[in-house]
């Protein structure tokens, strides 16, 4: 999971096996997102599932960005604001079209071969692809094993690929080193030897930005450092690249901390082995400035976009003056209620249900935005994740607390009446604590939950903390035994659905700290679905695999879903943005183009 | 007040009404409401609060009068398609906020909270304030020197850091075995904490001064006892600096919650407090201005009363003081 501006708690837990049949089949050029048509309109507006990737090329676009870049170095960086810059400039062995969700061959020439035994996956890397300037030469399947094997450098200390290669042989010991497990048999072959049946979990896993290449005997140096400034001369493989000076330094000519980036178009760039169009001839990114005034400048100017999370203010502006300014992005996470299954009152299943039919969905929805920005869930996959459909859709489950989004008392007094409290109403006196976030819209979320908990006859004492203490002290520290934390959410890495309810409803995956299964879902038999779903082979069957582990959480009330969200971003009056739907619709500059 | 006091008021008060009247025969307190009287400014201050006052005591009977729902029902359909608040309407005059909890009637709630504070913590700090100063300047020496380091050590802690660190810290389920837990009585307690040496050293200076005066000698060679001296003759005297002091406290004290709880460690929601409210309003002013500005004027003209007043107590009680 990457980090968002919303959700701060990374993935501590590693992943368990997943078998895949191998990704890059060949219909994966032309695919879309998954989604019935319902969840993913975006009511007249345009949408990245939807958006023509025609352009023409030339021209200037200025981005307009309040807040400064994480990472851009290939190895570390794991932030959706990050991402824009970094799959213009580097291409890792597979990555996602912005209309799709599912991987096509970037660096690699072809869909990775898993062996039978799942052990082994062998990637062919395409001929002909260059770094930039300075480096110049071609790309070999060394440069790859070098960028994932500087992951483990304590001074990159890549944030996730623990948990997506951790089968790799000899990963263990990897320090920056080469790793056993890599093995390069000549410049365009590379293959990864596992010691588990994981092989197609990490062909999967290839489409990471830790897997664009790095040239040793250029990074090295850099990587000495503590930590590594390879960023600051980073050099690119992507048809856009940080400019830089004769000796490739980046820092204060490409990229100026908090002042700017500036990407310009790669000389060593061959159009014939990218998918990439490249319309653009320049991204100039202007950091700094206010959200609000930013959303204003764009709508009101050319040749400009914004790329953070519009706040409710620019959503409306939009809407209501410049609708056609405006590409929002279905499949932006989902969000819950995370309640305590293990202790306290809704280790009772009966009242977790109780509080899913009692929740008014649409109310917790209407506070974070409206229908422009997030759609009633009514089940834990959510649009453009594999599984979404065989989960139900739109609908879910049909079962009777699931039905009245606007929330239903009478449901979920029955329920109530079944955990044995005939009254209808709760009526154990000790207080339950709920957790959530002081920012707004989780301030406002986590007050209706809190209201919604009242009416139910629950003494509640809430909190409200910053969104990071809320992860990181609250409601990831089971130990705190927060009752209910109203607003946590999952944005999945790929597409896969494992990766959307793995971590977070298994059993196996609790953590003292940093945990992420909130409610510390602990039930034997989803644990056990879980374990047998992440052997499953192919698209179609992992994805009814995990649909039905999905209808199974419903059936637990595991959690309360209540927001699919989707992402508004703002563009210039010339502007032809195409918007990343597998990166919560930030703008992918290699496909953005001016009118 | 006894009658002895009148001699020690400050004498010149006395002379004044005297070339002013010719009457001797009011008491102290006559001649402060006399004075106060003439004061519009102050006048109009104490009118405002107490009808503040008022309200926080009757604010369900006030919000039902007006026909507004509670401070806390939330009704989400006063939300418009992009979850925006609506403005101020006959049924709303002062607007909803984004839950659609209904803003006057948060306001007026909020009323109780800011007098809360304002006028418990005052008066907490200003018992500690005064029963500290007057052991450090009546008994000097030792106690005085420990006292008085005490009141250093404490006006040395940044206060609202400590505010911060303390609600942050016991936020969720309290400190020292539950006995800190946050929200209004730990906003009270922290004011306390941070004011009373302030009252404390005044009262100290005062009492120095004091204890050397001919109407204490008398006192004492009278047989009096050092608790007697202390309550019958001397915080007799202190009376009117206290309260002129208290009365500038308060808005003080009514400002820190304000800023606590803008700073989201101070009440808990859903009780409505004005800094909260504006810290709430404060992302969404450009569609929601209402939402801010109400509590915002509440919090002023309340900070404005009470300094008002206290400008005005101090002319009517030492008239020396000329301002």
């Amino acid at each position: 999971m990457r980090s968002t501006p919303t959700i701060l708690a990374t993935a501590a837990a590693a992943l368990a096996a997943l078998a895949l049949a191998a990704c890059g089949s060949s219909e994966s050029g032309s695919s879309t997102a998954t989604g019935s048509a319902s969840v993913l309109s975006t009511a007249g507006y345009q949408s990245p599932a939807t958006e023509s990737l025609s352009g023409k090329r030339g021209g200037t676009l200025v981005v307009l960005q309040e807040s400064d870049f994480e990472h851009l170095d290939p190895g570390i960086t794991y932030a959706a604001l990050d991402y824009p810059v970094v799959f213009a400039t580097q291409r890792p062995l597979y990555s996602n079209k912005p209309n799709s969700t599912e991987p096509t061959p970037d660096m690699a020439a072809s869909a990775p071969e898993v062996s039978a035994d799942n052990k082994t996956v062998t990637v062919h890397l395409k001929e002909g692809i260059h770094f930039s300037p300075p480096v110049n030469r071609e790309v070999t399947s060394e440069d790859v094993a070098y960028a994932i094997e500087r992951g483990l450098n304590p001074n990159v200390a890549n944030p996730y690929i623990k948990t997506y290669f951790n089968s790799l042989e000899g990963i263990e010991q990897g320090n920056g080193g080469p790793i056993k497990g890599i093995e390069t048999p000549n410049k365009h072959e590379i293959v990864f030897h596992l010691d588990e049946s994981k092989g197609s979990f990490v062909a999967e896993a290839l489409v990471l930005p830790l897997t664009a290449a790095v040239p040793k005997e250029y990074a090295e140096k850099f990587d000495k450092n503590k930590p590594s400034n390879y960023a600051s001369y980073e050099v690119a493989t992507g048809p856009y690249m940080l400019k830089n000076n004769a000796e490739g330094k980046v820092l204060g000519i490409g990229y100026v901390p908090g002042k700017s980036a500036t990407l310009v178009r790669n000389p060593n760039w061959n159009p014939a082995t990218d998918f990439r169009p490249a319309y653009l001839n320049e991204i100039a990114i202007k950091l700094g400035g206010s959200e609000p005034v930013i959303d204003r400048q764009v709508l009101e100017g050319t040749n400009i976009v914004q790329n953070e999370p519009v706040p409710q203010s620019g959503v409306r502006l939009a809407a209501e003056h410049y609708k056609d300014q405006m590409d929002i992005s279905p499949g932006g996470g989902n969000r819950y209620i995370a309640v305590d299954n293990k202790v306290g009152p809704f280790a009772n299943i009966d009242l977790r249900k109780a509080l899913w039919a009692a929740t008014d969905r649409d109310a917790l929805d209407r506070a974070r935005g409206g229908e422009l920005v997030g759609t009633v869930a009514t089940h834990f996959i959510y649009p453009t994740i594999a599984g979404f459909e065989q989960a139900g859709g739109a609908k879910g489950l049909k079962v009777d607390y699931n039905e009245h989004p606007e929330g239903d008392m009478a449901v979920a007094e029955k329920y109530i009446k079944l955990a044995g409290y005939p009254s209808g109403k709760y009526t154990g006196s000790k207080p339950i604590q709920v957790v959530g976030a002081s920012s707004p819209p989780e301030k406002e979320d986590s007050e209706i939950v809190n209201q919604t908990l009242k009416n139910m006859g629950f003494n509640t004492k809430l909190t409200l903390v910053e969104i990071s203490t809320m992860y990181a002290k609250y409601c990831g520290v089971p130990k705190e035994e927060i009752d209910v934390c109203p607003n946590v959410g999952w944005i999945a890495d790929f597409a896969d659905p494992q990766t959307v309810l793995n971590v977070t409803f298994n059993g196996k995956s609790i953590e003292p700290t940093g945990n992420v299964n909130y409610g510390q879902t602990d039930d034997p038999k989803i644990n056990a679905a879980m374990t047998a779903g992440e052997t499953v082979v192919g698209r179609q069957a992992r994805a009814t695999a995990w649909a039905k582990i999905d209808d199974e959480l419903v059936e637990q009330a595991a959690a309360i879903p209540f927001d699919w969200e989707k992402t508004p971003r703002l563009e210039g009056k010339d502007v032809h943005g195409v918007a990343m739907i597998w990166n919560e619709g930030a703008w992918d500059y290699s496909f953005t183009s001016l009118k | 007040m006894s009658a002895r006091s009148v001699e020690v008021l400050p004498s010149d008060a006395a002379l004044e009404f005297l070339d002013f009247g010719g009457d001797v025969a009011r008491s102290p307190l006559q001649l402060f409401w006399r004075r106060l009287r003439q004061d519009r400014v102050a006048l109009v201050s104490l009118g405002f609060i107490v009808f503040l006052i008022v309200i926080a005591i009757a604010a369900p009977l006030v919000v039902g009068a007006l026909g507004l729902p509670g401070p806390d029902v939330q009704n989400l359909n006063l939300t418009d398609a992009f979850g925006s608040p609506l403005g101020p309407s006959l049924a709303h005059p002062f607007g909803v906020d984004p839950l659609g909890e209904d803003v006057m009637s948060r306001v007026i709630y909020g009323t109780r909270v800011a007098l809360e504070v304002g006028i418990i913590g005052t008066l907490i700090s200003t018992i500690i304030g005064v029963a500290v100063g007057m052991l450090a300047g009546f008994y000097r020496g030792v106690t005085d020197t420990l006292l008085s380091r005490l009141m250093d050590v404490v006006l040395s802690i940044p206060i609202l850091l400590l505010g911060l660190g303390l609600a942050a810290a016991c936020s969720v389920h309290g400190c020292a075995k539950g006995l800190i837990q946050p929200g209004l009585g730990t906003i009270i307690f922290i004011i306390a904490l941070a004011t009373w040496p302030y009252v404390a050293r005044i009262v100290r200076g005062l009492v120095l001064s004091m204890r050397e005066r001919e109407f204490v000698e008398a006192s004492r060679a009278l047989g009096a006892s050092n608790t007697r001296i202390m309550f019958r003759e001397i915080l007799p005297n202190l009376t009117a600096p206290i309260i002129v002091y208290a009365s500038l406290l308060i808005p003080t004290n009514i400002l820190f919650e304000a800023a606590l709880s803008f700073l989201g460690v101070g009440i808990r929601p859903p009780t409505a407090s004005w800094g909260q409210m504006i810290a709430a309003a404060s992302p969404i002013f450009t569609t929601a201005w209402w939402y801010m500005v109400f509590p915002g004027a509440a919090l002023v003209l309340t900070v404005l009363a009470f300094n008002l007043l206290g400008d005005g107590l101090q002319d009517a009680l030492n008239p020396r003081n000329a301002r």
